[in-house]
């Protein structure tokens, strides 16, 4: 170990965003040698996202900041070195697998860092079949990235960071929109960069995954290094010491165990809201459907929805606020048959983008536009914890506050059943429990309450039922 | 240094260049839909509307980016690439020449002012839209073409040539008149907009 | 069979149909430059939409022919002007058809870089290309997200507070716009897009004899009318 290269030398550095008063980095010092996997974990906004900024070059440079103290990533400092030099030696991978694919094409995306770099078209075309050959992703050679899954991007974007043979991996939150299936490829592909003796550093909020690639993992508390554990002590951490740190669970056999058993037992059963006879959906062109014989969400019941990417439970979802027509079958309303109309007078849906549903220029408005009148929206407001941000632009809130004004806005618009998409993709343990209180707090309003989740701490822990669909 | 460090500022750099990219996707978007819809209004004459139409929808695009990336070349690289796309999908070659000349122009009166002065940005953006009528010159060409075949026939042109004097005056007098007004609805629209929504949110200062 | 040809090849066909339209050509010479600009897509994926151009073209003229010799009210000028209109900018668009359709996005941009464009220009060509079916995703969102918020539900809803209706759809779209910029602008600089330097492309384009002969081909009828003049 102590023959290797640095990677990372990071010595008393500080940093400050322009529009921040605080620091978000406070005299960080830490080293990482060559070949080793390293986690940063920690609340969001604990400062993790900027030292990756560090490293990949990417601040001060476009984040732009104040920068104290020394950072340095294989002998180059950030701030004196510009970007263009970490490209061949430095590959990143985003959270946002819709986003970080510059090219529509997915060979093309591959060739990418290798045109910047002006490599020759046939070494170009040879390391691209490489890659793609080491990666197993022969398949998804020249398609438009426009018909892959979030999984499939994903993984065409850690091949894309692989081009140039970087030294050095960064991946910054790289599972917050995937499945468990993509998850294990992602597991898969560090491990052979590590087994290459690639250093590997990742910013994670799910940690199971990882369990058996890290060697010593970082902890960041409000933008200090507050903890650094090996693999060893990393492993015995408590489930309570976790939590108590605002950390998601290492282990996570208890949470499948609950799930299973929440699969089989009923809970009490009150009012039916939603439920479903011979329900085929899916969307006429794509040939893929999927035939739901029964299922229902009853009032006061929080109803977790599991189950692969593409098996159909976003459609299922949409189909039930009536968005989507249902190919055949019927959705009874209380017992009742409802049409597609109705539906969306029931219903509401929270985006896992939620940014597409707020169109006001202040919270307050939000929540009144399509109401019933304007009474009670302050103890709405209070509830959701929203009152001081009552004159405040939606689109200035942070991710969890915005999730909430959108639900303000449903129980104010008299929405019986809410279905909340991936309500907790990359958040901590901390902000997933603030996410599980509303939903008991609409659960109390006697609401329906639909989950779409891969995460199992939100659905073993605050889901009353859960539901899992399959190919 | 400090100087450099100035004009550095003021050259576009890659993030200013995917910016641009990504409103004028917003906006060929808006042109398309504009096409659309003055095709609805006239059918056969929409390229007539299309300025207009468009000019109506897109002030908040066009406001945006001129908050965002307020530097010489980022109005003239919309205006340039939307007429690239226009002519290599088989629009008239002079929506290119025509796009390039009057963003250029724009973009200079929003130089003037360093892209600050409402007034100017609005007059700026009147110019802009001008820079769409390249799709309804053809219209003219057409004009002529069509009374050489009639006379070619030994048809009575004159008396053609004298009804189609009048609309084609009239059509030109209503594209510019109804640009220059929906120019200015759309780009107080959009200014309103960026009070409203983006300054408040603290997207533009 | 399968023929491609170089998209400089196709932006000469642009420029030649666009000069049908400039040098008033007579229907022979159109006619016959046309049905050059249709064989190419005989040999390319999109033989189908040849075929559509093609028949609506034909009923084109056909119909042209007939209305020409049928009187000549206002109106009916009118109707076959437009008529006329349409089949002239018919070279235009059918060039712009095949042009647009069978060329690749990377072979777009080599030719691009080939022409000697500004990266300034091409950088903001791509991201468009990248960006465009991301609006209509987006716009898919937003109508769901009205009308599960009640707004502008029902046909004619979005033209009756078209005012309004254009907020609530463009603020949510620009809003998104931005991310976006911000997320592809990390993408593209850690992958090394600002550096200086020439700019390989793994697509190669060449010219080809067959290039040259079908651009020679193309120009003859041209010619041959410009000098009959």
């Amino acid at each position: 170990m102590e023959n290797r290269m640095t990677m990372l030398e990071s010595r008393e550095c500080s940093f400050a965003y322009p529009t921040m008063e605080e620091n978000v980095l406070e005299d960080i010092s830490f080293s990482v040698k060559a070949g080793e996997c390293v986690l940063f974990c920690g609340c969001s906004g604990c400062g993790k996202s900027t030292l990756l900024r560090l490293m990949n070059g990417l601040s001060p440079g476009f984040f732009k900041g104040k920068m104290s103290g020394s950072f340095e990533t294989i002998g180059m400092k950030a701030g004196e070195v510009p970007i263009e030099e970490y490209v061949p030696l430095v590959g990143s991978v985003f959270q946002n697998p819709k986003t970080q694919n510059f090219n529509v094409n997915t060979t093309s995306e591959l060739a990418f860092p290798c045109e910047n770099t002006g490599m020759d078209t046939e070494r170009m075309r040879k390391r691209v079949k490489e890659c793609a050959k080491e990666l197993k992703i022969e398949g998804l050679l020249n398609r438009s990235i426009f018909c892959l899954s979030g999984g499939e991007k994903q993984r065409v974007a850690c091949a894309s960071a692989c081009m140039l043979e970087p030294e050095l991996l960064v991946l910054d939150e790289p599972t917050s929109n995937l499945d468990e299936k993509a998850i294990e490829d992602l597991r898969q592909f560090i491990a052979r960069k590590k087994a290459q003796g690639v250093t590997v550093v990742i910013a994670e909020h799910r940690l199971e995954w990882l369990k058996q690639l890290v060697d010593r993992c970082f902890y960041f508390e409000q933008g200090k290094l507050s903890k650094v554990w090996s693999r060893e002590e990393f492993h015995q951490l408590t489930i309570g010491q976790l939590y108590e740190m605002g950390l998601r669970a290492i282990d996570l056999k208890g949470h499948k165990e609950k799930i299973e058993r929440k699969q089989i037992e009923a809970g009490e059963q009150t009012e039916i809201a939603v439920s479903v006879s011979e329900l085929k959906i899916g969307y006429k062109k794509q040939k893929e459907v999927c035939t739901i014989s029964s299922f229902d969400v009853c009032h006061g019941e929080i109803v977790g929805l599991m189950g692969q990417n593409g098996v159909g439970k976003s459609t299922l979802a949409k189909t039930l606020c009536g968005l989507v027509k249902p190919l055949s079958g019927k959705i009874y309303w209380r017992g009742k048959k409802a049409s597609g109309k109705e539906m969306i007078k029931h219903s509401f849906m929270v985006m896992q983008d939620v940014n597409y549903q707020l169109f006001c220029e202040s919270v307050k408005e939000e929540v009144i536009l399509g109401s019933r009148g304007e009474q009670d929206y302050k103890v709405i407001l209070e509830k959701l914890d929203l009152l001081e941000l009552e004159e405040r632009h939606p689109m200035s809130l942070s991710g969890g506050q915005k999730q909430r004004v959108a639900v303000a806005s449903a129980i104010m618009s008299g929405k019986e059943f809410i279905v909340f998409d991936e309500p907790t993709s990359g958040l901590d343990h901390l902000h997933m429990e603030q996410v599980g209180e509303m939903l008991e707090l609409l659960k109390e309003q006697g609401k329906a309450v639909l989950v779409i989740t891969h995460d199992e701490e939100l659905a073993a822990d605050w889901c009353d039922r859960v539901v899992k669909l399959y190919l | 240094m400090n100087k450099q460090l100035i004009t550095e500022d003021k050259k576009l750099k890659i993030p200013d260049l995917i910016s641009i990219g990504v409103y004028t996707a917003v906006y060929f978007v808006m042109v398309t839909i504009a096409t659309f819809g003055s095709n609805l209004l006239l059918p056969g004459f929409s390229y007539v509307f299309l300025p207009a139409v468009s000019a109506l929808i897109s002030g908040c695009i066009y406001m945006l980016m001129a908050a965002k990336v307020p530097k010489f070349g980022a109005i003239t690289i919309m205006g340039t690439v939307v007429g690239l796309f226009l002519f290599s999908s088989g629009h008239f070659v002079l929506s290119l020449i025509a796009g390039v000349l009057c963003s250029l122009l724009a973009d200079l009166i929003g130089k003037a002012t360093a892209y600050k002065n409402k007034l100017w940005i609005l007059a700026s953006y009147l110019v802009f839209s001008f820079g769409l009528m390249g799709p309804v010159l053809p219209l003219w060409f057409m004009k002529d073409t069509y009374i050489a075949k009639l006379e070619a026939r030994g048809k009575d042109a004159a008396y053609i040539e004298g009804v189609f004097a009048n609309i084609n005056q009239g059509t030109f007098v209503i594209a510019v008149v109804s640009i220059l007004i929906c120019a200015v609805l759309g780009g107080v629209f959009g200014q309103k907009m960026m009070r409203k929504h983006f300054e408040k949110a603290g997207i533009v200062s | 069979m399968k023929i491609h040809l170089d998209p400089r090849t196709k932006l000469y066909f642009l420029l030649l149909a666009n000069l049908l339209l400039f040098f008033h050509v007579d229907t022979k010479t159109e006619v016959m430059l046309t049905i050059l600009f249709f064989i190419p897509f005989f040999f390319s994926e999109r033989r189908k939409t040849g075929i559509g151009f093609g028949v609506v073209y034909v009923i084109l003229l056909a119909v042209e022919y007939g209305m020409v010799f049928l009187g000549q009210s206002v109106l009916q000028n009118f109707v076959s002007m437009v008529l006329v209109g349409i089949r002239m900018i018919f070279p235009c668009l059918i060039t712009g058809a095949y042009a647009f359709s069978t060329t690749g996005i990377g072979e777009f941009v080599c030719a691009l870089r080939r022409m000697g464009i500004t990266e300034k220009v091409i950088v903001p060509c791509m991201v468009v290309i990248r960006f465009f079916p991301t609006v209509k995703e987006d716009y898919r969102q937003i109508k769901n997200a009205m009308a599960l918020r009640g707004i502008a539900v029902g046909n004619f809803a979005l033209l009756r507070h078209p005012a309004q209706s254009l907020e609530y759809i463009l603020i949510p779209l620009l809003m998104n716009a931005n991310n976006v910029a911000q997320d592809l602008s990390v993408a593209a600089l850690t992958k090394g897009i600002g550096i200086k330097g020439k700019h390989t492309s793994m697509v190669q384009i060449r010219m080809k004899a067959l290039d040259l002969g079908y651009m020679i081909l193309c120009s003859l009828p041209f010619v041959l009318f410009l000098g009959g003049k």
